[in-house]
């Protein structure tokens, strides 16, 4: 006789797991359930950058105010504070840095334009190119590689239940809660949190919910150990670049570049045609980097629905099921948005707005913005 | 570390060239491998273990192990990989200086 | 332009691929990071080399050369394969070679990327002079270089005495040659060694030979340490139980100055699992190997692998299969009949048998079994790049990660320059030691691009900012 959990929680990256710690804390009984192991999907493969500069307006007061859960969490995670610098290369690019970063600033992020030279004084391997940038003191990385390790210490410390390779393939709806299928194993629980990343379509449609999320597939290269070339987390006007040496040596270089593939027909791969100019970007930016040779580069999941806000609420139409989602710089934003949701469904009330799954979708526009 | 021995029985080479590491002069036979060069000079260290500072050296010579790593011309390279050319400049690997806060 | 074939190795499968597909009229490309073909058995000498005695493996490793050079076919030497996509109806392969980067379009590939050396960690085995057995082999062949003035070589199959004969052969010296099995494992291999006289000849030459010249082997005996102030100086021995654990106290110490140190070979399959090929755990083989039919089709249409990365069965067997191969690729994209494939596979089918069966019997000594792990102190590196230790691999694997992924990703294990090629085996026994599974239910971290190291410089070329496609900035 299977014990019934208060909560079952499918999915074990970063917001699953960090929604559980809060749910156990509250007192609830929880699982984790993870299809691979914890911390493989989206959050222990993404580029760790922790900046508020690639933040959207609307999160940023989230992303301040999770900002001392990151610096809580410290060495286990590899947290480091660099700051940050975005860089433009010509005057459209300086202008685009100039109406977004201002935007950002006025919702509350540390954030001042600065001169060209400014940008190398701080960052003296910078290219000469650049003609303007921004400047965020609070920017940082930490290692996302660690996710994993990091909640499988914290899960068991607070005593909660934890599935790794166990996909759940079915979800049957009882008075009494859900009753979960996966890998050789039923899972009895009253209550049911989704938080499947970009998986979250198909395990929705289990309970015959249609969510509009569609994943993109980001990608991120590894260089091997160099000398020091750079000290901050350096950016591009467009977002379109991240990149930071780490202590070791080895530089991270993302962006979000799309590779190919998606969440429910295999796996992501890396694209030669979009790898290269990621690469190209990030020697642009920081010249150097030429001489570094690439050890591995890889993709990752990024779920997302048309308004690119995140799902936290109810699973609409079902009782006791609720979903997480669709956090645009979720890893950053991860663990204070899972308190607020761990919150909700304490029956508490969040200290910040969630983003009801159940508004409406403007399903065409959003298909025109990000082709 | 010991010289390894260069097989001499029946064995004609190409014509000695000097090239330098750290410094240091040394002969070997034009195009002879690197790594080859380096041992038969009785190089034993070619680079720290980057996280146990440890001293290493090839092991592979195949171009896999990645512990026969030197720097050319500003490039990361295994010495494995590389033939010897007159006059050319071989650094080995420093450590890595940590983060500045 | 679009070729019907691209071969990747220029070893024994896929140099003879190459010349049977151009003879049955493919536009084939054959791409090598060597400078020569030959791959690691039959490779050529390095450009210092102006002459030297002959070696049977020289011999054969020219005469393949010699007819490589006589067909008509595209060749890239020094170029290293560092991706291989899938794209519209075939394959589009990168590689960065001596000109630059390298990109080609093709309808099929063939992997004949051979294998890899397989060296467990043994206390001291990161010190300067410990090479790999297959190392020992390179250094020799193509450099003619010594790996060291007193040399022991270690470890287990039949690379050993092939090391150490070279080594006396060339007028070197080995301190001893250290076994982990005993002399019967050989006579029970004999009935699948029969088949091939002319190997099983060479390999009872090289141990009489090793006799004549009173150098010391030791069966069922295994390294206990390696030591010395900066480079090997002293190896200390012991011997083993029948699965090569530790018995007793150590017996001997050396004085040495080099280790040539093997314990079989593995399937190089970073290609066929980058490109999302099925793949299956068989120790007999060498461990994982895509899954393939008798002619060396992968699960991805169009995709083959011949040679040692489909099951490691030695330089006969490649040759012959890189050549079955070629011949079903041709027929495949319709540029061979069903009835010529037949006439032309026939005698070639018929002639692998006995050269699998003595490749496997020989790769069947190399089965890993627990006295490898046995011996590896608590101390003792296993992951080289990230100065892992055996202790550091198992805290992790006890905090509960249990699968490939999840221990690289919290120690760093396998995630060094080398892309886990020395360790994964390691961790993959130590980690089904802890958890009860099989190495086939662990399986085996994810491939990525590159397959090789590359500059960055050399991925991104010259190149004009505004070509870049940057694509529209995120929503604000
Ligand atoms: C390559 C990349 C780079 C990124 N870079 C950054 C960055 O630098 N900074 C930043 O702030 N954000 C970044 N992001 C975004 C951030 O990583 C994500 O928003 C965040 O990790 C999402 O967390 P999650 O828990 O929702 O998803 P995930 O981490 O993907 O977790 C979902 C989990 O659900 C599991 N699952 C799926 N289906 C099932 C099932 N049926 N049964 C059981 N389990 C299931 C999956 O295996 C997975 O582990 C990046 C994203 C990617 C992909
Ligand atoms: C280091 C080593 C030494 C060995 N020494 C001996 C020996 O002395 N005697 C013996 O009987 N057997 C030896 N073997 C075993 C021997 O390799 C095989 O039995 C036989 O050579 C297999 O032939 P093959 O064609 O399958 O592969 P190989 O001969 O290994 O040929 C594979 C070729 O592919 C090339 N290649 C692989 N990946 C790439 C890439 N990404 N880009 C470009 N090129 C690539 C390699 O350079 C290589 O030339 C050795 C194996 C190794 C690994
Ligand atoms: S010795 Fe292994 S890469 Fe050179």
């Amino acid at each position: 006789m299977s014990q019934a959990f208060d909560i079952a929680v499918v999915g074990g990256g970063i917001l699953g797991c960090a929604t559980a710690l809060r749910l156990a804390e509250g007192g609830m009984n929880a699982i984790v359930i993870e299809k691979s192991d914890l911390g493989q999907g989206a959050s222990g493969v993404n580029a760790g950058t922790l900046s508020l500069q690639i933040k959207r307006v609307k999160l940023m007061p989230y992303a301040l105010r999770g900002w001392a859960k990151w610096q809580a969490m410290g060495a286990a995670i590899g947290f480091h504070q660099t700051g940050g610098i975005s860089l433009a290369f010509n005057q459209r690019e300086a202008d685009l840095l100039q109406e977004r970063m201002t935007m950002k600033a006025e919702a509350g992020a540390p954030i001042t334009l600065i001169s060209g030279r400014d940008a190398r004084a701080r960052e003296p391997g910078l290219s000469d190119r650049v003609v303007a940038a921004s400047w965020c003191p609070q920017d940082g990385h930490a290692n996302s590689s660690l996710t994993g390790q990091y909640y499988r210490h914290q899960l068991r410390d607070a005593r909660i239940a934890i599935r790794e390779h166990c996909p759940v393939t079915k979800i049957d709806q009882t008075d009494r809660g859900f009753v979960l299928h996966g890998y050789g194993e039923t899972i009895h629980a009253r209550r049911l949190l989704l938080a499947c990343g970009g998986w979250l379509k198909g395990v929705a449609a289990l309970l015959g919910v249609d969510l509009p999320v569609r994943a993109r597939v980001n990608t991120v290269s590894v260089t091997e150990r160099g000398p020091r070339i750079m000290n901050t987390v350096v950016g591009h006007a467009t977002g379109l670049l991240t990149m930071k040496q780490k202590t070791n040596g080895t530089v991270l270089i993302g962006g979000g570049w799309q590779g190919r593939g998606s969440p429910m027909n295999g796996r992501g791969l890396v694209d030669r045609d979009t790898l290269i100019p990621n690469l190209c970007l990030a020697q642009y930016a920081v010249p150097e980097i030429a001489r570094l040779r690439v050890l591995r580069s890889w993709t990752g999941f990024e779920a997302h629905v048309p308004d690119f806000n995140p799902l936290a609420g109810a699973l609409p139409g079902t009782k006791n099921a609720f979903v997480l989602g669709c956090v645009r710089g979720g890893y950053t934003i991860g663990p204070y948005i899972s308190e607020l949701m761990g919150d909700l469904i304490l029956g508490r009330d969040p200290e910040m707005p969630l983003f009801d799954p159940s508004r409406p979708f403007d399903i065409e526009t959003a298909t025109r913005r990000i082709l | 570390m010991q010289h390894r021995p260069r097989i001499q029985k029946g064995v004609s080479r190409a014509a000695t060239v000097r090239f330098v590491i750290d410094g240091i002069e040394l002969d070997a036979p034009a195009g002879e491998s690197l790594a080859a060069a380096l041992m038969a000079a009785g190089i034993g260290t070619i680079r720290h273990g980057p996280m146990d500072g440890q001293p290493r050296s090839v092991f592979c010579l195949i171009g896999l192990c990645q512990e026969c790593l030197v720097e050319i011309d500003g490039m990361q390279i295994e010495a494995c990989r590389v033939n010897v050319s007159a006059g050319m400049q071989v650094n080995r690997l420093r450590p890595m200086d940590p983060i500045k806060p | 332009m679009t070729y019907d074939l691209a071969v990747i190795g220029a070893g024994p499968a896929g140099a003879s691929a190459t010349i049977e597909a151009a003879k049955a009229g493919l536009d084939t490309v054959l791409i090598d990071e060597q400078r020569a073909a030959g791959g690691q058995v039959w490779r050529a000498k390095g450009p210092a080399i102006k002459a030297a005695p002959a070696t049977p493996e020289g011999k054969t490793g020219d005469r393949l050369r010699a007819a490589l050079a006589a067909v008509t076919a595209d060749r890239h030497f020094s170029a290293r394969v560092w991706d291989i996509e899938r794209h519209t109806d075939g394959f589009r392969i990168s590689a960065i070679s001596p000109t630059g980067a390298l990109t080609i379009e093709t309808r099929a590939v063939l992997l004949a990327g051979g294998a890899q050396e397989r060296v467990f960690a043994v206390p001291g085995w990161t010190l300067p002079g410990v090479i790999g057995l297959g190392a020992a082999t390179a250094l020799m062949k193509e450099q003619l270089v010594l790996p060291g003035n007193r040399v022991i070589v270690a470890g287990v199959g039949p690379l050993l005495s092939f090391v150490a004969h070279e080594i006396i052969r060339n007028g070197g010296k080995v301190a001893a040659v250290v076994d982990l099995n005993p002399l019967s494992v050989w006579l029970r291999c004999l009935p699948d060694l029969i088949g091939s006289p002319g190997l099983l000849v060479r390999g009872a030459w090289w141990r009489l030979r090793l006799w004549a010249a009173g150098v010391a082997y030791f069966h069922e005996c295994g390294i206990r340490s390696i030591e010395g102030d900066r480079a090997v100086s002293r190896v200390t021995i012991g011997a083993v139980d029948a699965n090569w654990c530790p018995l007793g106290a150590a017996t001997q110490t050396y004085d040495a100055d080099a280790v040539c140190l093997g314990h079989g070979l593995a399937p190089a399959t970073e290609a066929s699992r980058l490109l999302g090929a099925d793949h299956q755990y068989d120790g007999g083989q060498g461990g994982w190997k895509p899954v393939t039919d008798d002619v060396g089709r992968t699960t991805v249409p169009g995709l083959f692998v011949a040679g040692d990365g489909a099951g490691v069965q030695g330089a006969a067997a490649a040759q012959l299969q890189g050549r079955i191969s070629a011949l079903a690729i041709a027929e495949d994209l319709g540029l061979l009949t069903t009835r010529e494939w037949r006439r032309r596979s026939a005698p070639l089918i018929l002639r692998i048998g006995k050269a699998q069966r003595f490749g496997r019997a020989m790769t069947a000594l190399t089965i890993p079994r627990p006295g490898l792990i046995e011996a590896i102190a608590p101390d003792t590196l296993v992951c080289r790049c990230e100065g892992l230790s055996r202790h550091d691999i198992e805290a992790e694997i006890r905090a509960g990660a249990n699968w490939p992924n999840a221990i690289k990703s919290g120690t760093r294990c396998g995630m060094g320059p080398c892309g886990g090629r020395y360790c994964t085996e390691t961790v993959t026994e130590l980690a089904c030691r802890i958890t009860g599974k099989t190495p086939g239910e662990f399986g085996i971290p994810t491939a990525r691009p590159p397959l090789r190291p590359v500059p960055i410089g050399c991925l991104s070329g010259e190149f004009d900012y505004d070509d870049l496609p940057i694509p529209p900035p995120a929503p604000l």
